[in-house]
């Protein structure tokens, strides 16, 4: 794994293919502040450095509000074989995200789950680090 | 009879002479360059996930527990961690490690590549694609779609060109190797992550040798008012793609969301 990850950096610093740069997450999101989002995607936006995933959540009053949710880069999701088609433009989801630090309406998203109950989660970490 | 078992064994000979060569031969162009056309180095991307199929993704982070709160700051840590166990790093002069230290301590927000900037050369790396006419050769970056035309018909740098990000590139052969010089930067580019800026008077020498069906890309970094002495990249080796779905695609634009929402100074 950590192989993999240095290798990575390795391309990214003088490599082929290299990443746009992009921001810490740890500077934006707060890990702590988990949030359940239910509601339709309006619109993936699908651009470097981060896919940007567009939702209008709908609370119990029927008021809309408009959230938008981080992921990782295209160019990350492509290589775990996720592509746009993936992201459930027009479907209505539930959504694990980390909330933004600014308290906006703005989070990372981690997974997405649709109405037939599959799954599409792009993470970060290690499996073997679990307590 | 005699002739045709000798020509049948010189055959065979031949045969096991080349299932043993290391690697294959350095083809030429029509003028007797060394040839660079190719894909070089780019990962094969695995299969779409058709929509519908459930797919869980994790991006590599040695020792950090993706149900734990350590994920985002664990992605800094581990970053920041490989890169300063690196032992290849630019030396800067003594009076400006203080500077170097706050570009990096506040990378999070300074780092000039984030804001959709271009990475420029040489933080930009090695070309994903090489496209190579007598007297001129192109760099293409997949990554960024931009791209570099090196002339190498021996004609000097231009006088008449502003400072830019990837500076101003003339080429060279010297048997296997293209020898790309680089003057004319902006210093609106960082080397690396690192707060590792550079002046407008950087020089960088790009040095690409083919051997066989590989690419070994290094590059030397001169900077007369920041370096104390010149830094050497590499060597990074790429392969020669082969495969045509690694053909080079359009890139997703950069598109800055994130400025208006960073709180803290965390980076990686």
């Amino acid at each position: 794994m950590k192989r993999t990850l240095l290798a990575a950096l390795a391309a990214l610093a003088l490599g082929g293919g290299s990443l746009s740069a992009h921001h810490s997450f740890a500077a934006e999101f707060d890990i702590n502040k988990p949030i359940t989002l239910q509601g339709t995607v309006t619109k993936v936006e699908w651009v470097n450095p981060h896919v940007y995933v567009f939702l209008d959540v709908k609370d119990a009053s029927g008021k809309v509000t408009a959230w938008s949710l981080s992921s990782l880069s295209p160019g990350a999701a492509r290589r775990a074989g996720v592509t746009r088609a993936n992201f459930g433009q027009g479907q209505t989801v539930t959504v694990l995200a980390y909330h933004s630090k600014d308290g906006s309406n703005f989070g990372f998203m981690r997974r997405m789950t649709f109405a037939d109950g599959h799954t599409v989660e792009l993470w970060l970490g290690d499996d073997e680090a679990k307590k | 009879m005699k002739f045709a078992a000798a020509t049948a064994l010189a055959v065979a000979l031949a045969a096991v002479s080349a299932a043993q060569s290391p690697s294959p031969s350095t083809p030429r162009t029509a003028d007797g360059k060394v040839d660079l056309n190719g894909i070089w180095g780019v990962a094969p991307l695995p299969p779409a996930v058709k929509p519908g199929q459930s797919v869980r993704w994790l991006l590599p982070l040695k020792g950090v527990d993706p149900e734990g709160a350590d994920v985002f700051k664990g992605l800094d840590r581990v970053q920041v961690n490989a890169r300063a166990a690196a032992a290849n790093k630019p030396e800067y002069k003594p009076e400006l490690l203080a500077k170097v230290k706050e570009l990096s301590d506040k990378q999070g927000v300074l780092d000039p590549a984030f804001y959709c900037k271009p990475q420029g050369v040489p933080r930009m790396g090695a070309p994903a694609q090489i496209v190579q006419t007598p007297g001129q050769v192109v760099f293409l970056y997949a990554a960024s779609n931009l791209f570099r035309v090196i002339p190498t018909d021996g004609r000097p740098h231009r006088a008449d060109a502003d400072p830019s990000y990837m500076g101003d590139s003339i080429g060279r052969f010297e048997g296997d190797t293209l020898v790309v010089d680089v003057t004319n930067f902006n210093d609106d580019t960082w080397l690396g992550s690192d707060g590792y800026f550079h002046s407008e008077k950087m020089h960088v020498v790009e040095r690409l040798t083919r051997n066989g069906d590989v690419l070994t890309y290094t590059v030397t970094v001169e900077d007369p008012l920041v370096l104390a002495k010149p830094w050497t990249r590499g060597p990074a080796n790429m392969k020669l793609s082969t495969n045509p779905a690694d053909a080079l695609l359009e890139a997703p634009p950069c598109v800055e969301h994130d400025a208006p929402h960073i709180v803290t100074l965390d980076h990686h």
